[in-house]
């Protein structure tokens, strides 16, 4: 056995041991109070899922990239990192340990990439993808999961991100009504990184995104934004923890959620500015638009500060569509059905001018509209 | 084309409109002149077809029929323009995008072909310039940080853009100062067309120097209680409401 396969071997019988002895989340849990996984998923399930599929469209020139499927190959920069990215949640030692496959992407210090790269998840199992940009080093990930996901598709994503890297990150989830998706995001920054990332999600029977970024140095950044739209039966939660490890770090979250028939739009952002950390800035904003009674949304900001010198905002509101200006809108002739698309529209328009790149904002839009009237539709 | 005849209106179960009666006829200018609560504005709701304005009695018909029977949109495309008192400000629709889509919707309920961008942006720049509306609050959100002034300018935009048959003013004077009255008023009267009528609901006389009325109606308490030529206005002014409403019509 190769020293990389076993480095890799003991790290995944690790997350194996951490992953039995704590079982499945359930809503017991603060952070999984309104997505009781235990509830509809058990851990054999987890285990006998299989490994999902990848496949990376195109890789640009400067990308390189790994096979997780052959782990006994594995060079440097992906045993250093691969599990070792962030903490430990549950569910991503779940993909660590069950994933015999995923992907991992590096690109070198100083080396920016324009082109996006193009990613696609498909088909039911667990499934891991490492993300290491070097110092100065910059890239677009384009993330797309497709439709067919099976019981579950739970993805464990790291992302490691050296001194002055940016990474853009779209993560662009089909509806999937049927299945279980789960998927964990662990970014690290160091001095002056950037992390952008951007989640659309169209629901699942349950979804849960679930981000951990750690900004370890000064002047790192994370800016997050993101929509659901949702309708019929389906959930999607996203669950963020931003650590300023640092001061002078700066964070950001906007959040907007349309959730109509008997959907659940579910959004918590804690925010922990840890002790020393002064000089950090946060803000976090989640709204959601109900259609109709039979909707709901969950929005919890949480501030956990231990430094003195922060500046901290947050904001939630749940509402339904403003009344005066659908009528000034119909009274200028637009019948009702436009009138309430271009308002709801209107209302995601600030999240999802956050992603920077107009092709990939034009693509979501596209993914949008389509998923729209699902979303509005209003039970009494 | 407008005859409203007895009408009762009432919101939230109050009655506002008590027996109300008017008729403008085509290409005339009426003006509605009347105290605060009187009902003027709530006459200017029932016209649009805003919800919760509930019609206890009488009849409003709109050239020939019932009008309280359309959507707000329906009575937009059939012609009826209410330029509001207060427009609201709508983020993430920008000022174009509205235009665009409104004047789009009227034209396909109307059976005409719909324009395309290059088109209305050209029809809009064309109108706009004679009522300082800029290339940049055409890009901006809909009335979202506009002045008073620059919102009712885009009011009355529409309304150059939109040429219905019967414009309903909803205190447009409000709010502005003297030359901001003027440039709204010299965009209103360059829309007077023998096509083309309105009615005009101000609190003030002044706005009327501006827009001369072929007609005078007074509003209290839900009812018109005088009507006049134009002159009439004057002596309202000098007299002040209270004067008519002790003697009703």
């Amino acid at each position: 056995m190769s020293a990389a396969l076993a480095a890799i071997e003991t790290r995944r019988s690790e997350a194996l041991d951490n992953f039995r002895t704590r079982g499945m989340p359930h809503r017991r849990f603060e952070h999984w109070r309104y997505s009781d996984l235990r509830a509809i998923l058990d851990a054999g399930q987890v285990a006998q899922s299989g490994t999902a599929k990848w496949r990376v469209e195109n890789l640009p020139q400067g990308v390189e990239l790994f096979d997780l499927a052959r782990p006994a190959d594995a060079p440097e920069w992906v045993m250093q990192n691969l599990g070792a990215v962030g903490n430990r949640p549950t569910m991503k030692e779940a993909s660590l340990a069950f994933a015999d496959g995923g992907v991992a992407l590096r690109v070198a210090k100083g080396r920016k990439i324009a082109e996006p790269l193009r990613l696609q998840f498909s088909s039911a199992g667990n499934v891991r993808l490492l993300v290491v940009l070097e110092e100065d080093a910059s890239l677009t990930l384009m993330e797309t999961h497709d439709a067919e996901a099976g019981l579950l598709r739970n993805v464990g994503v790291e992302i490691a991100l050296g001194g002055g890297a940016r990474l853009s990150h779209v993560r662009l989830a089909a509806g999937a009504p049927k299945s279980i998706t789960v998927e964990h995001i662990a970014v690290t920054e160091a001095r002056g990184a950037l992390y952008r990332g951007h989640f659309v999600n169209f629901g699942s029977r349950l979804a849960r995104t679930e981000l951990h970024i750690v900004l370890q140095e000064a002047g790192a950044e994370a800016h997050l934004s993101g929509i659901s739209a949702l309708g019929g039966e389906t959930h999607a939660d996203v669950t963020s923890h931003i650590e300023h490890a640092a001061g002078g770090t700066r964070s950001t979250q906007l959040f907007k959620n349309v959730a109509g028939g008997r959907s659940r739009a579910v959004y918590q952002g804690k925010i922990t500015v840890r002790e020393g950390a002064n000089g950090s800035d946060s803000r976090q904003t989640a709204k959601a638009l109900l259609m109709g009674l039979r909707a709901e949304a969950d929005l919890k900001p949480e501030l956990i500060i231990f430094a003195d010198d922060v500046k901290c905002a947050h904001g939630a509101a749940v509402g339904d569509l403003d009344q005066e200006s659908l009528f000034y809108l119909r009274s200028r002739g637009i019948p009702e059905k436009e009138a309430r698309r271009l308002l709801v529209r209107a209302f995601l328009e600030e999240a999802v001018a956050e992603i920077e790149d107009e092709n990939l904002r034009t693509e979501v839009w596209h993914e949008v509209e389509h998923a729209l009237p699902h979303a509005m539709v209003a039970l009494q | 084309m407008l005859e409203i005849k007895n009408l009762h209106a009432a919101v939230d179960g109050k009655e506002i409109l008590k027996g109300l009666t008017l008729s403008v006829g085509i290409g005339e200018v009426h003006a509605l002149m009347g105290p605060n609560g009187s009902g003027k504005s709530t006459l200017s709701y029932v016209l649009a077809g805003r919800e919760g304005y509930e019609i206890t009695q009488g009849s409003v018909t709109y050239g020939g029929k019932d009008l309280t029977a359309m959507k707000p949109e329906e009575r937009a495309a059939k012609g009826i323009f209410l330029a509001m008192q207060y427009p609201v400000e709508i983020p993430g629709v920008t000022t174009l995008t509205f235009l665009k889509t409104a004047l789009n919707a009227q034209r396909r309920a109307r059976g005409d072909s719909e324009l395309d961008a290059m088109s209305v942006l050209k029809l809009v720049r064309q109108k706009a310039a004679a009522l300082q509306v800029s290339e940049e609050m055409l890009k901006r959100a809909l009335n979202v940080g506009f002045s008073g002034g620059e919102k009712k300018r885009l009011e009355i935009l529409q309304m150059a853009l939109f040429e219905p048959a019967l414009a309903i003013l909803d205190e447009t004077d409000s709010g502005l100062d003297i030359d901001a009255l003027k440039l709204v008023a010299d965009g209103v009267n360059a829309l007077r067309a023998p096509d083309r009528a309105m009615l005009v609901i101000t609190h003030y006389q002044r706005l009327l120097n501006f827009i001369v009325p072929d007609r005078v109606h007074v509003l209290a308490d839900g009812r018109v209680v005088a009507e006049g030529g134009k002159e009439l206005a004057l002596e309202l002014e000098a007299k002040g409401y209270a004067h008519f409403m002790r003697e009703p019509a």
